[in-house]
Order: C-alpha cells, then structure tokens, then sequence
C-alpha cells in the first residue's frame, strides 16, 4: 500500500498528513514552533527549531502510522507560508533567524515603492502587493539596516528551501513561494530584474526556480535511516498554503471563490488570467503555467475574535479558549442580525486588503444605551465578516463569483460559515474535519503521480458536501449596515494616521 | 500586636530557628529619615505592609505598596527607600536564612518538610520571578501573624508549626508569584513565557513540575495544555528547544561539542550524542563535521 504524506510549514508550527492514495486520511500530527518579537515591528522564526520539529513530528507520524502497517511512502509534499527570508552563507548556515509574513521592519520601503512608479511597475511584473511582508523589501531593508549580514550572505532563502535544503541538499524555490517574493516575474517565470535590482542583490543570490511538481533531490543517508525511509522516496517542493488551500477547495474553474479563515483571512479565486488593479490591491501567485491564485488577504481574522474572547469571555475552564469562544458565539446567537445597529470595525493589527492601510484601528461604532454586553460580542463577529465580506466584493468587480467553499478553523465554525452565506447571498460549500491546504498538497502529489491527469481534473473530484443556504431577510440587513462599515473604514483614513501617531508617541517602553 | 524585633543569635525566641534570621514588626507613626536605608542581605526577605502607603525601591526599581501587598526580595538585591526614608504605616516581615548549593539553585534548608525536588522547583521560580511586588495577598499577612504568635507563646510542638508555616509562607507565595503573572485566559502568552525562561535557562535540569510551577498550573493541566498546544509533551518540547541550541552551536567552531551538551541542558555528552542522533540521524561530531566542511 502506498501513501502520501504531506507537510505544511505554517505560521504556528508544523502540520503533517498521511493519506493514502484515495485521498483518505491516515494520519495527522502537529507540532508547534515560536515566534519572537524582539522588537515591536520584528516576527522572526528559528530556521533550526523548525528544522528539528519538521524531522520530529516527520519521525512520530511514520512511527506511529506508516511504518507498523506497512505502507510504502510514494512521496512527501511539501507546503509552507508565503513570504518568509532567510539569510544563509556560504556554507548554508542560517545569519539570523527566518524573518515570516507578519514582520513589519520594512514598512518605510514599502511605503515609498508602493507610491513609486517603479512600485507600480514591479506590482504589475511580479503579482505581490508592495507592503512589509514582501521578501522584496525585507531584502532591501537588510541591506540598508543590516549591511554586516547582507554582506555575509551567500543566498536569501525561503523557510522551505532552507528545510528542503537540509534534508537533500539541494536549493530551489517552487514557482508559488517565488511568485509571492516580489521578486519573480509572473509572466515570464523568470527572476525580474528590476526587482533584482531594487533588492541590490542578483539572481545568484536566490535558489533556483523549480515548478511545484519537481523533485527536490534524495533524501540525506541519515535521513533515510533515521526515518527508516528508502533511498527513491520522492520529496516533492509542493507549492504554498494559499495556493493548496484553493486548489484543496476545488477552486478551479469559472465562478469559482474561496474564503479561508484562521487566525488572519484571504478570499481567492483561481484561473488562468491575472488580476489587474491600478490600486494594487491584489495578489497574483502561481500554481502552475498559466494557473494564478488571486486575491485580497485580511490581517484580521480568527486572532480578532481570541482577542475579544481573551479579554470579555468566560474562564471558567483555565486556558480552555475554545469553550470560552463556544458560549460566546452562543451569546451571539441570540441577538439579531445587524446587533441592533452596532458595527465593529476589525483593524486591530492594521489592514491589506482591500484598504492596505497599516496605521488603520479598531472601532465600535453606533453604540446606543440599549446595546448589551452580547450586542459586542455579535457586532464582533459580524465586524470580522463584513471585512471579508469587502474584500470579495472588490474582487467580485473583476470576476463574477457564483459559489463560494469557506476552509480554515474560525470560517468553519457553523455561526460564521451562516453569516458569510447571508453577507454574500450565495450558498457556501465545506467539509467539516478537512483540512483544505494538505489535501490541496495531496491533490499535487497525487497529480504528479498521474493518479490525476491534470490539476483541473484532481480540482474536480472535491467533495464539499456541506452547504450553508442565504437567509434573505438577513442579508438585507447586512447589506445596508454594510454601506456604513465600508464608509467608516474610508472615512476615518486621517483619524487612523493620527491615532497611530499618538499610540507610537505615547507608547509605555516596557521594562521587564 | 505590638512593635518588635528579633534577630538570630541575640533573641533566645529564635534559639531553635537558626534559618530565621530576622522577624519583626514595625509601626511607624511619623514620617521618619535615615531609617530604612538601602541594603543587600544574604537572607530571602518577605515584606507584608499593614497600613500606610510605602515607596521603596527593590533591585534599584521604584515600587509602590499599599495594604495587603507583600514585597519579595531576593538574596543579594538591593532593597530599601530612597534616602531612608520612612512613610507612615505598619508593615511585617521575616528575613529567612536560604541554602545556595553550588550549581546556583537555591533550596530552603533541611528545616523544611519540602521534598528536594519540591524545595528546588520553588527555589528556581523565586529566582525567575520578574515581579517583586504580590499585590493584595492578604494570605501572606495571616502566616506571618500566626508564625510571630507562635513564637512568642511557645505551646507545645511550636517548633514544628513554625516551620510547617514558613514551608506554607513559601508554597503560597511562590504560587501567587505565578498565578499573578499568569491568568488563565491566555495560553499562547504564558507558553511564550515558559519558552522563554527555558532558553535562558537552557542548562537547567527542568523537572515538568518546574515548569507546570513556573506558569502557575498544576503538572496535569499543564501537560495536558502543553501537549495540545505544541503537540509535545513538555519534556518533548523542551528536547526541541535544546537540540535546535545545540545544532546552531554545532555550526561555530570555537566550542566543544561536551560544552555545548552541557550548555543545552545534556547531562553528559554521551547522553547528548544519544538523542542527537535519535533525532537528526548524525551523531554531533558528524554532524558538525558535515557544516563546517562545507557542503
């Protein structure tokens, strides 16, 4: 019997599946790896401590499934976040740690490329919004703040081809981690040199290209014993998180749209055109040869409502936050739609799409005397909701979205899985307990196997067989609370420049 | 209760307790100067404030106490008021003798009825606590009250009610030192906090009950979280953290591969080598082999 195992290399930690070539689940394991924030704007991980728990968990999952029934392992799938730089030198080791999505050091570079003609130029070339997260300006920023380590280095690697790196010695970058580094031309597949050129370095200092089905070399001779794998295990460099999770979805095809939420959010569509915005607020990443991942990611998802839970819920298990979050949502439950007219704006942790606004904030807005305690906690919900909401309406002026599938832990949860099919009008599809990133990984693998014929075809066997109807009245109501909340965010632009301002000028350093 | 003050080897109350160093109570009825001068002692110093509002200064940081709030002062740390000066109020404490063994934990003394891993586990948190300040913790107040009446009414088996509260004075307070900086509404923060003393401390033989008590939860719980989590136990995930140090050490060329054991918290190196290569298929010196050779 054979098996796919696939490995996600997550903002949180690491996450594995094993399934056997019908798509069936095996097994799953997790494993969790820190974030430091040594400084207010840094988000950094241990290219190491990742490493050490990739092998780990890699290790307990063939231990505990794969080896005692006697599968054959076909091929392992790689899958990771977007964005993430590591420095390494010439002998391959880390200079520092990896610096993730959510680190914001270059917000000054990005703020002036993204308002350059050449910002426009690059955003257009290469499919990544100018903004913090982008490798491009992470890059140009360790040049400009950090010249020791740019000196130094002898490649800026991505989180994955640093693990991939270890484990056959090869360095490569998948066409999907590339096209979200700001620095690959989507069009032409090629590294784009005047990307190249703003980042100071040239394309010797980056891994190669490989398409997301290449083979990324053997495993090392340890690793083959140590993990009691054999020599011809296929380690596949995969593609990114947002890319699987809409091909997870089945999102191929004319229509077609899906909304993830976890701890942040994206809506995407998938196709073979771009999507071209003059206010770049857009991303266009590569699955494949004429096959993009588009659309708008919100920094302000799931992480919202734990916050809101953290500080106004019930405790009365210690650190049990989901049954905390299961009354809230109960709570809710019972106030009608719209929270009697009370609107939550989300930004807590500042906004991309569709307003690409870092200094924006949160807000409670239309508070009148009869508001109660459950009226925050709906109007919290709804507030999360009406942000993706507007991010899939922007892209709704490009593409005409018929169906709608929701993945991700916070989108699935029934309350808000109900409220997006009221805000959007549209029948939303899931499945419960799938996971839409692996199985998107499993999905590749199993295309590059030719179990599928194409990705198209392997798209079209996703079963979501759950499905969450509109409520009308509900989304007459939404739609006009709507118009305000999308106004608000426009509106308060200066009052969130000058708010940001204070909180900076005021902010306590603390001692601890 | 009235003011007074008894010191080892001059107050005869004291003969059995050579552990107690100081105990007393002060009531200061108007503002006083050059009193309560800044001092660094040998001894653990407890403060419980009666009445009155103090301005003291712990480790050269301004704090503040009010009523009920109880001030930690460590072996070593400076403590005392800015010109010696003295607010009006009443406050108690105790100065209590602490064994520092030579590995730098610091354990209570065989007076204690606490088990030697128990007597370290609280050793070690004191020595980690951030915050020298327990705010409105009564509790203290009522040990040090029934400690002081014992002493002075000497009943039969005070020797041992003495010491059983000194073990109780420490078990509480070591247990609000860490409830206070943990509520229980937040698991990601005070996992980030566990995390972080553990790599500070990455030498330390951390027990699970160490840790569980260093985030102020029980070892059953806090497994439990733990392992949901991170999907690691906690001795696991601490396995993690040591050999991801030591992989990154194994990359320099300038320390030896038993001083790194040692430095990432291996008992010997052959108990490293052991668990590296469980691990990562390569025995350190191969492994270091491997990087610095280029590849």
């Amino acid at each position: 019997m054979k098996c796919i195992i696939t490995i996600e290399l997550g903002t949180n930690g690491i996450r594995m599946f094993a399934y056997d070539l019908d798509g069936k689940v095996i097994g799953s394991m997790r494993g969790y790896y820190p974030t430091f924030h040594t400084e207010p704007d840094h988000s950094e991980q241990d290219p190491e401590q990742i490493f050490i728990t990739t092998l780990y968990v890699l290790k307990n999952i063939l231990n505990e499934y794969i080896h005692p029934k006697k599968y054959k392992v076909a091929s392992i799938c790689f899958c990771a976040s977007m964005h993430s730089v590591l420095a390494v030198d010439k002998n391959g080791n880390p200079l520092g740690n990896a610096i993730t999505w959510a680190d914001n050091r270059a917000k000054k570079e990005a703020q002036e490329l993204r308002r350059s003609e050449l910002g426009k130029k690059l955003y257009a070339a290469t499919g990544t919004p100018i903004h913090p997260m982008s490798p491009l300006v992470k890059i140009a920023w360790i040049r400009e703040h950090d010249a020791g380590r740019f000196k130094q280095t002898s490649k800026f690697l991505a989180i994955k081809s640093y693990i991939i790196h270890q484990l056959t010695g090869e360095y490569m970058i998948d066409y999907s981690i590339a096209s979200a580094t700001g620095l690959m031309n989507i069009h032409t597949i090629k590294w784009e040199t005047d990307a190249l050129q703003y980042a100071g370095i040239t394309a010797s200092k980056l891994p190669g290209l490989a398409p997301v089905f290449t083979s990324a070399g053997k495993l090392k001779k340890a690793y083959q014993q140590s993990l009691r794998l054999p020599a011809d295990t296929k380690i596949l460099i995969g593609s990114s998180d947002g890319c699987l999770a809409t091909l997870g979805d089945g999102v191929k095809g004319e229509g077609k749209a899906t909304i993830t939420i976890e701890d942040s959010g994206a809506v995407r569509v998938m196709g073979p055109a771009v999507l071209k915005d003059d206010k770049m607020r857009f991303f266009n990443y590569l699955l494949t040869d004429n096959c993009y991942v588009s659309g708008g990611p919100t920094n302000n998802g799931g992480n919202i409502f734990e916050w809101f839970t953290r500080q106004f819920g019930d405790f009365t298990n210690p650190f049990d936050i989901e049954n905390s979050i299961g009354q809230l949502m109960e709570e809710a439950s019972k106030v009608p739609a719209g929270s009697d007219g009370l609107l939550f704006l989300p930004y807590l942790l500042g906004e991309r799409a569709p307003i690409w606004n870092a200094n924006a904030r949160g807000a409670y807005f239309g508070l009148n005397i009869k508001h109660e305690r459950k009226h925050f906690v709906r109007a919290t919900i709804e507030g999360i909701m009406y942000e993706i909401y507007s991010i899939g309406k922007t892209l709704g002026e490009q593409r005409n979205i018929k169906s709608l599938s929701v993945n991700g832990g916070f989108g699935t949860i029934p309350f808000c899985t109900q409220l997006i099919a009221d805000l959007f009008n549209k029948p939303v599809r899931l499945r419960r307990q799938f996971h839409s990133v692996s199985f998107g990984a499993f999905l590749l693998s199993a295309t590059e196997m030719g179990i599928y014929k194409s990705l198209d075809d392997a798209a079209k066997t996703v079963e979501l067989p759950d499905v969450y109807k509109p409520n009308k009245q509900h989304h007459a109501i939404y739609a006009d609370y709507f118009t305000i909340f999308e106004k608000l965010s426009a509106k308060l632009f200066d009052e969130f420049e000058a708010i940001d301002e204070l909180q900076h000028k005021y902010a306590v350093k603390l001692t601890s | 209760m009235n003011q007074f003050v008894l010191q080892y080897g001059k107050s005869n109350e004291l003969l059995l307790f050579p552990h107690i160093l100081e105990v007393g109570l002060k009531k200061n009825a108007s503002v006083s100067f050059n009193t309560f001068l800044t001092t660094a002692t040998e001894g653990l110093r407890l403060y419980y404030i009666i009445e009155g509002r103090f301005e003291w200064r712990i480790n050269n940081q301004p704090v503040i106490l009010y009523p009920g709030d109880v001030a930690v002062i460590m072996p070593g740390v400076p403590f005392g008021s800015d010109k010696g000066n003295l607010e009006v109020g009443a406050f108690t404490w105790i100065h209590l003798g602490i064994q520092k063994l030579e590995n730098g934990q610091v354990v209570p003394g065989k007076w204690s009825g606490l088990s030697d891993s128990e007597g370290a586990a609280i050793g070690k948190i004191l020595l980690l606590n951030p915050s020298p300040v327990l705010s409105r913790f009564s509790e203290a107040g009522k040990i040090l009250k029934c400690i002081q009446s014992e002493l002075f009414s000497t009943e039969v088996a005070y020797q041992a009610r003495v010491n059983h509260q000194l073990d109780e004075l420490l078990i509480q307070v070591t247990r609000q030192l860490t409830r206070q900086n943990h509520s229980a509404r937040d698991f990601p923060k005070t996992f980030m906090h566990l995390e972080e003393m553990l790599r500070q401390n990455l030498a330390h033989q951390w027990t699970v009950e160490e840790m569980a008590a260093l985030v102020g939860m029980g070892t059953t719980l806090f497994t439990e979280k733990v392992k949901s989590y991170s999907g690691f136990s906690p001795i696991n995930y601490l396995i993690n953290i040591r050999i991801s140090e030591a992989i990154r050490l194994l990359k320099r060329p300038d320390i030896t591969v038993t001083d790194i054991a040692l430095d990432t918290g291996f008992y010997s190196s052959q108990h490293f080598s052991t668990t590296f290569k469980k691990l990562t298929g390569y025995r350190p010196s191969e492994f270091r082999n491997n990087h610095l050779r280029n590849i």
